[in-house]
């Protein structure tokens, strides 16, 4: 079983709520990693997280976040400051959930001792299925964020040689 | 002065949900649905392969993945008019019933139960009595005193914390919480343990469906899962048991925690028996097909009218003419342009936002983004309830047996006599859910064996190709699903020129938007906004009873709840999770 897990959260039918997904899948096209790592695109779900979450060693969670700030800014939190209560900080638009899910896996005993949360503030979580071009452009900043976070952990990555192109299915247009 | 309870949105996931609640003499006199569920659907997969729809559909709600995947498939076949090999079928079934065990227990333990359970009063139990009490009713291996121990200290750590962690958010010591200290911490005890559960049920979803939340293993025309039980990378005998170690368990949780729970629970609360009928009108499809041309379920469906205990309308087939010519949505109430009531296949989407409701009451004549579905032009009710009173009173032997038992265990703990009748309320649709679950549980098993003797036979077939006899013209199809929360049908209309496929039209059409919808064109409310009518309220600022009937349903959604007066100032906001 995977020791450390990526994580992504978000729909990918409603705009920059893909960022998750999308730099879950930017990772599986241009990186070998580890074996203890696993890669999960988790869509938007809920309090079946804290399966997901549960017994693991660490935990990269990337998401959309609202946050203060501009469209495509990085924030990241750790377990204390995603379970503290912080009136600026709504962490996820996918509330409940990051937070419920770490609470129900400590209540279980099986919460990971790290949790990273790399969050990208959004521009626009419309119906459509594609990044906006700030969101875009932090595509490559929130990749090197969860490389270091898992570097950090001991569980480093190398380039893919050659990469293979991210399948990001749903941004293909009808033929 | 009448009082406004509105329960706002707070999260975008799937749409939000507002409930608008008049409260006046401490009950409710009217109530409001309205929400901004799913309304794009058909706009993303307009000029598509169909045989692709399934992969984007399944996104439209991250907790109903695997049905909206299911309704899909099932909907393009429908239009081409398919055969689903055996094995498919069956593979599909143990998906339907693991994700659904999932979901139910979920629901119950992780989503409501706190709605009837006061954590704080765990703190209070004495874990021998509680021990006691618990193997009295059943023989579920969770309730020993040191097991029941070890759950009220971990209770203790918290509060000696200052915080009570996943606790936190709950209405401890609302007068409307009625159960004993001891049933209190057994339920905490079990909220523990049916964590631990309900990965087991995901599991089986997850080696059936190669990956969970978002299954990979359908297609139009079958599954994707080859089959060869001595190969270590397709569906082997391995992981064959592996599902059904799982399903066992759950089974066993489900038969001797999960039902004694609700009807332990349920019997402390006899009052809810009576209150958030609403809609006595019940839709429920046929699901579980066991064969290969559909035209034999192991879940039965039908129509039940103003509550009556007959069906009166059976529905044998997702082909039933009756469905396809009766199932229409209103906007009447809704934001689009126009003011028709049409067949999902005619529907189209133009959005007309007509302004922000702000707390007036009645509502604005547009007040919901969501569209009322109606079935004969009336407004129904689905869901487990549905289903339940369907199979009961077609006599579905399973579900006769089980609601039977659920009865015998309320009257066993509490000498209550209830009857049938009184599943028409709040309490019934969380005694059908445990009721489905122990009925799907032996169904789950019933299939797995199907599975393995059709397999047993020499049969691997898993898929057939959707392109083989494809001819030019217009197809229109629909898929039912039984789905957690209820009937789900998406329709389709394909445009095929004999060598490939287009979506012409796609529209969902979500239990959710059948319990949750808003009045229709004749001011006929809906089941939620029905359900809440009559409801008591003891504190307007902790409206914890309309949380009760709401949370009974199993929304989909988080939502939350603020409480104004009759000229719209606001008292109190609560969230709902």
């Amino acid at each position: 079983m995977a020791r450390i897990a990526v994580i992504g959260i978000g729909n990918v039918l409603t705009g920059d709520d893909a960022v998750g997904p999308y730099v879950v899948k930017v990772l599986e096209a241009g990186w070998e990693l580890p074996q203890e790592v696993e890669l999960l695109d988790a869509g938007t779900p809920g309090l079946d997280l804290t399966a997901y979450l549960a017994g693991l060693e660490a935990v990269v969670i990337v998401d959309a976040i609202k946050a203060r700030g501009a469209p495509g800014e990085l924030r990241v939190y750790d377990k204390e400051a995603l379970l503290r209560k912080s009136p600026i900080l709504a962490v996820s638009p996918h509330e409940p959930g990051v937070r419920e899910a770490i609470l129900n896996a400590d209540f279980m005993g099986v919460v990971p001792p790290t949790v990273r949360l790399v969050g990208v503030i959004p521009q626009s979580v419309e119906l459509g299925c594609a990044l906006s071009p700030p969101v875009q452009a932090a595509v490559p900043q929130a990749v090197e964020r969860v490389l270091a976070e898992l570097g950090a952990l001991g569980a480093t990555a190398r380039p893919r040689v050659p990469p293979l192109v991210p399948d990001l299915w749903w941004e293909r247009k009808p033929a | 002065m009448g009082k406004l309870i509105t329960i706002d949105p707070v999260t975008r996931i799937e749409g939000h949900l507002r409930i608008d609640v008049e409260v006046d003499g401490g009950a409710v006199k009217n109530a409001w649905s309205s929400g901004t569920m799913w309304r794009g659907i058909e706009t993303i997969l307009q000029g598509r392969d169909p045989r692709d729809a399934w992969t984007f559909t399944q996104r439209i709600c991250g907790v109903c993945t695997t049905v909206h995947a299911l309704a899909s498939v099932r909907s393009v076949e429908n239009a081409l008019g398919l055969e689903i090999p055996l094995n498919a079928q069956l593979i599909r079934n143990l998906i339907i019933t693991t994700h659904a065990l999932h979901d139910h227990i979920v629901h119950f333990y992780h989503l409501s139960a706190l709605d009837w359970v006061d954590v704080t009063s765990a703190l209070k139990a004495d874990p021998a009595k509680a021990s006691q009490l618990a193997e009295s009713i059943s023989s579920w291996p969770g309730n020993s005193r040191h097991q029941l121990e070890a759950v009220k200290a971990k209770l203790e750590g918290f509060v000696k914390a200052g915080q009570m962690g996943i606790f936190s958010h709950g209405y401890w010591g609302h007068p409307a919480m009625k159960l004993p200290p001891e049933v209190n911490l057994l339920a905490v005890a079990h909220y523990l343990q049916a964590l631990d559960i309900q990965r087991k049920a995901n599991q089986a979803v997850a080696i059936l469906g190669s990956k969970t939340p978002n299954i990979q293993n359908l297609a139009v025309g079958g599954v994707a899962n080859a089959i060869n039980l001595d190969s270590p990378s397709t569906l082997n005998m391995e992981k064959l048991f592996q599902v059904k170690t799982l399903i066992d368990e759950v089974v066993t949780f489900v038969q001797q925690c999960y039902l004694p729970d609700v009807a332990a629970v349920a019997g402390f609360y006899p009052d809810w028996f009576k209150y958030g009928a609403g809609v006595t009108n019940y839709l429920a499809v046929p699901d579980l097909p066991t064969d290969e041309k559909m035209t034999k379920f192991d879940l039965p469906g039908g129509v039940i009218w103003n509550g009556e205990l007959k069906v009166a309308h059976d529905i044998k087939t997702w082909n039933d003419d009756y469905l396809k010519q009766n199932v229409t949505e209103s906007i009447a109430h809704a934001y689009y342009d126009g003011n028709w009531a049409k067949g999902p296949w005619d529907e189209e989407t133009a959005p007309k936002f007509t302004g922000e409701w702000k707390h007036e009451t009645p509502a604005p004549d547009r007040y919901s983004w969501v569209k009322a579905p109606r079935l004969e032009g009336k407004p129904a009710q689905v869901g487990p309830l549905a289903q339940i009173l369907v199979g009961f009173i077609s006599g579905h032997e399973p579900t006769v047996r089980w609601t039977k038992a659920a009865l015998a265990a309320v009257k066993a703990v509490h000498k209550i006599d209830l009857q049938p009748a009184q599943l028409h309320s709040t309490l019934g649709r969380h005694a059908a859910r445990a009721i489905r679950c122990a009925m799907l549980g032996e169904l789950a098993q019933k299939h797995w064996k199907l599975l393995v003797e059709n397999i047993g036979k020499g049969d691997t077939r898993i898929w057939v190709d959707p392109m083989a006899n494809l001819k030019p013209g217009i197809y229109k199809g629909v898929g039912f699903h039984e789905a957690p929360r209820g009937t789900l049908s998406h329709w389709t209309v394909i445009e095929s020129d004999g060598k490939s496929m287009k979506l012409k039209n796609y529209q969902a059409v979500v239990p959710s938007t059948w319990n949750a919808g808003p009045r229709d064109d004749k001011g006929v409310l809906g089941p939620y906004e029905k359900s809440l009518v009559g409801n008591p309220i003891a504190d307007p600022k902790l409206p914890l009873e309309a949380l009760r009937t709401i949370h009974s349903f199993d929304p989909c959604l988080a939502c939350a709840i603020h409480t104004v007066d009759a000229e719209g100032e606001e008292i109190a906001r609560v969230k709902v999770l």
